[in-house]
């Protein structure tokens, strides 16, 4: 506790160099913390990926020249293009919605959002494992209906990691996208009907424009999640459909070849960090999170 | 007879158990300046927002050259309007937003540009073109705002208090602007202020509003000499208000007593007054005279003691009470000979001109 | 009238379909997952057959289960008390301090959020090889401690700015101590962040999946790596019970914290 007392209160060259390293020292503790068990074991595991098994970049040149790990980057690509325009495309209505209902409705919206963003990631990821499976509800539900004979394989592929991941992405781009609309002024759109714009043409001329910012920093930040997602993949996905994280994660586990894990690590890192600062250069700081 | 241009017809508007507006009726001439003027809460909005198409009706309807508008959704509707808040459109450029209401009624690239062109030098801001929104004052935003709303003619022109957000000095600029460009374009525009002065310079004729109900309509000189309801010899001018009963009535003019005073005969009477009822005599400060010692001769007049005296440039004010308690303003020119020595406490007999007063009942 | 709910006409049903739809779609899973807990079918046949407890029987006896739960438990505590202390302390530093360098520490301090988990865990992992604290109750803390500080950090910076200094100096005038103040006037005016900064903290590590699965051993996993370990094999109805459990620990703790910041407003 002694670390709270301060007297930055009145000023002074000598004193306020003494507080200005003491507001310094009060963020040692975070700082040491963050060096010591961040900073430090990613640099020494990138440190790896060009130091085993040889010194050189003999690691990477494996990677981007092996067909089945370009076929994985390609993967993990795809799939999270498709869950960033899904989600997109259901996020922008619903965030719309939440920003002009009456605030009974948005409410119990917006608990359900709450409630299924903390809900464990598991739990969600068990529920689509069971709900998806080919004796679950919906392959159940579709033959009950008679749209189909079969059971749909839904589970183990493309179609599973994409209802998956969009259902853990959603809140995501939802919740930005409602602070962006609610931003816009209702008078905007008034004056764009008394213009003589039909409602189609208020949606495309102004309001998604208006709300362009928000889509896309929503849609980079959900794309960068999805890229390095791990658990949701590896459940919904199966082995056909690996994305890079679990690569990742077999590289060291399973193959214990820290090299290769430490350039696929790599790899991941600078496309994340590079969306992210595009990100940060277009809209400034926003949060961004995979708990 | 010709018909009316545009004629407001029992307008009502309720929300669930509260009414808003109720028996608006209303005519407006081609080319008039009308103004809505009330407090907040009149509903002077509302009825701006039905003719715009943002609310509907519970009863009522709005004849635009005779035909009935209610119907008709507000991007039908060919009108103009500019809001109380900046709603250019913020990612289109100055040029692009006057050329919105253009695009959408898919006029040609050239008669756009042209219009534009001619718009921004109707506003007076040429060579703003290529400008966001962000980049420019609030004035300015406004003079672009009413230029992106008369440029496709519209044969009528909203505005809803579009100067409320602006510095009195701007403010008074902009006034200058509509009115110049109001003679120019011949636009009938319908405008809502809750600022007397505003609504004085600009309007031909102002409706008063006063809780979801027009009070009076007229020109603004008519509003001051004879006002028909104590809100608008209230909101109009100023105005003090003196308790007195009325003893007898005839032809619209009242004879009446205040407190143990003298009769005075020939008030002009505005509701339904009965002898020996009591009502509110309204008095201008500024039609009210002053005199020291004794009471005047030519007219009636009130004694009262000098309350405060307030200097204020031209004019000179005197707040002074009468006996039953309440006070009256008095305003005189500087250097009044009246108010030479004049200090608290003194006794003055204010007089007035009987005619030029006003009895309002209930 | 875009932004006007009740003038959107046929497009006010559109919207409210696809809002419908999309809070289904996310509430429904959780809620099947939660019926099927107590559905008797081994094979999470929906609807069950019949209602039990078989399932949370099962946890109950297991005590892997329980020692699992406690263990996340434990941590979680741990992390929470560590990280809003660590965390209140940085955040008094990034605040009122003013030095150089300020703004990348603050950056630096919330990069743990972004970047993809998966990374640090493998370098966690490689280094924790090195220095023995895989396996360790310390490897876990350690571990969730810099992914949950980022949240306390940006929890409690954000209510310190908004807390007017001249508040806690006029105490100190008063005759408080620098540190009375800060312990009588600042921190019970900046306690709902402190709150949040705890609630965030203990979600974070409760919840926390991809490090607690390379830390873990046989003899130390948490909740979710039980649960994980699990559903590697098969789909049995005691990861619905175990997973109901931690639904209604986070239903709980959302109540508490709404709770805590209607009784702070009032």
């Amino acid at each position: 506790m002694a670390l709270l007392t301060d007297t930055s209160s009145s000023a002074g060259a000598v004193k306020s160099r003494v507080v200005r390293q003491y507001n310094f020292a009060q963020t040692l503790p975070a700082l040491l913390l963050i060096l010591v068990f961040f900073v430090l074991p990613v640099l020494a595991l990138l440190l790896r990926s060009v130091m085993e098994p040889e010194p050189g970049f003999g690691n990477y040149a494996e990677l981007l020249g092996t067909t089945t790990y370009l076929k994985i980057f390609l993967n993990t690509f795809i799939v999270s293009a498709l869950v960033t325009v899904v989600s997109l495309l259901i996020g922008f209505p619903v965030a719309w919605a939440l920003a002009i209902m009456p605030s009974r409705l948005s409410t119990v919206v917006f608990a359900i959002l709450i409630l299924s963003m903390w809900t464990n990631l598991l739990t969600r990821t068990y529920a689509w494992m069971v709900l998806l499976q080919r004796t679950g509800v919906i392959n159940k539900t579709l033959m009950g209906l008679g749209l189909i004979n079969e059971p749909l394989p839904l589970v183990n592929n493309l179609i599973g990691v994409t209802i998956g991941m969009t259902y853990i992405m959603l809140p995501f781009i939802i919740l930005p996208l409602y602070g962006v609309i609610r931003r816009i002024d209702p008078a905007i759109l008034q004056a764009a009907a008394l213009c003589g714009a039909t409602r189609f043409q208020a949606l495309t001329r102004i309001l998604i424009p208006l709300a362009a910012p928000g889509m896309v920093s929503g849609a980079l930040m959900v794309f960068v999640m999805s890229l390095g997602y791990f658990v949701t993949p590896a459940l919904l996905g199966g082995t056909a459909n690996m994305m890079l994280a679990e690569l990742i994660a077999q590289f060291v586990q399973s193959l214990v070849n820290w090299g290769m894990g430490g350039a696929a690590a790599l790899v991941l890192l600078v496309v994340t960090l590079t969306l992210y600062a595009i990100q940060l250069r277009l809209f400034g700081p926003a949060r961004i999170g995979e708990r | 007879m010709t018909e009316p241009f545009l004629h407001i017809e029992g307008l009502r508007k309720d929300y669930g158990i509260v009414t808003a507006v109720q028996n608006i009726n209303l005519t407006v001439e081609r080319g008039e300046f009308m103004t809505f003027l009330g407090p907040s809460g009149s509903g002077k909005s509302t009825t701006l927002y039905i003719l715009a198409g943002f609310e509907n009706p519970t009863a009522g309807d709005i004849l635009l050259d005779g035909k009935s508008l209610i119907a008709t959704p507000s991007h039908k509707r060919n009108i103009g309007m500019v809001f109380q808040r900046y709603t250019l459109f913020p990612h289109l450029s100055v040029g692009e937003n006057i050329a919105f209401p253009l695009k959408v009624r898919r006029w040609g690239k050239a008669a756009i540009d042209a219009r534009v062109r001619e718009m921004l030098r109707l506003v007076r801001l040429e060579g703003f073109e290529e400008r966001k929104p962000a980049q420019m004052s609030g004035g300015q935003q406004q003079r672009v705002a009413l230029a992106r709303a008369l440029a496709y003619d519209p044969p009528v022109l909203l505005m809803d208090e579009p100067l409320s957000a602006l510095d009195k000095k701007l403010r008074e600029e902009i006034q200058h602007e509509i009115r110049r460009i109001h003679q120019e374009t011949e636009v009938t525009i319908l405008y809502v202020t809750h600022d007397q002065e505003e609504a004085l310079r600009l309007s031909d004729r102002i409706a008063v509003f006063s809780k979801g109900v027009i009070d009076q309509i007229g020109t603004g000189p008519e509003l001051y000499a004879n006002p028909s309801t104590r809100f608008v010899a209230e909101f109009i001018g100023d105005s003090d208000f003196v308790t007195c009963k009325i003893l007898s009535m005839r032809d619209g003019l009242a004879d009446l007593s205040i407190g143990a005073g003298a009769p005075i005969a020939g008030v002009p009477v505005h509701g339904i007054a009965t002898a020996g009822g009591t009502a509110s005599l309204m008095l201008r400060p500024e039609r009210l005279t002053l005199t020291r010692g004794t009471a005047p001769q030519a007219m009636p007049s009130l004694p009262a003691a000098v309350l405060d005296i307030t200097f204020l440039g031209s004019n000179i004010h005197v707040a002074a009470s009468t006996g039953s308690g309440e006070t009256l303003s008095v305003r005189l020119p500087f250097g009044h000979p009246a108010t030479a020595g004049l200090s608290r406490g003194d006794t003055v007999f204010l007089g007035f001109d009987p005619a030029g007063a006003h009895v309002f009942c209930g | 009238m875009l932004l006007n709910f009740d003038r959107l006409g046929a497009w006010k049903w559109i919207l409210l379909a696809i809002t419908g739809l999309t809070a289904a779609f996310l509430i429904l899973p959780i809620l099947f997952i939660a019926a099927l807990s107590f559905g008797s079918s081994q094979w999470l046949i929906f609807p069950p057959p019949s209602w039990t407890l078989r399932w949370y029987a099962d946890f109950f006896a297991d005590p892997r289960w329980l020692e699992a739960a406690w263990t996340s438990f434990r941590i979680a505590a741990i992390v929470t008390v560590l990280s809003v202390l660590i965390g209140l302390v940085a955040s008094f530093g990034l605040v009122r301090g003013r030095f150089i360098g300020k703004e990348a520490l603050r950056a630096l301090f919330l990069t743990p959020m972004i970047l993809p988990v998966v990374v640090l865990a493998v370098a966690l992992y490689a280094f924790f090889l090195r220095i023995g604290l895989n396996g360790t109750t310390t490897g876990f803390v350690i571990a969730h401690l810099v992914v949950a500080l980022p949240f306390s950090i940006l929890s409690i910076t954000n209510v310190l700015e908004g807390f007017d200094k001249s508040i806690e100096d006029a105490a100190v005038l008063c005759g408080a101590h620098p540190l009375e103040a800060k312990i009588r006037v600042t921190l019970p005016a900046i306690s709902h962040g402190l709150f949040s900064a705890a609630v965030f903290s203990f979600l974070t590590s409760w919840d926390e999946v991809v490090l607690a699965i390379f830390m873990a051993s046989p003899t130390l996993q948490t909740l979710p790596v039980k649960i994980w370990a699990t559903l590697r094999q098969d789909l049995t109805p005691v990861v619905a019970a175990a997973s109901t459990l931690l639904i209604i620990v986070t239903i709980a703790l959302m109540l508490l914290a709404a709770l805590v910041r209607k009784g702070l407003k009032s």
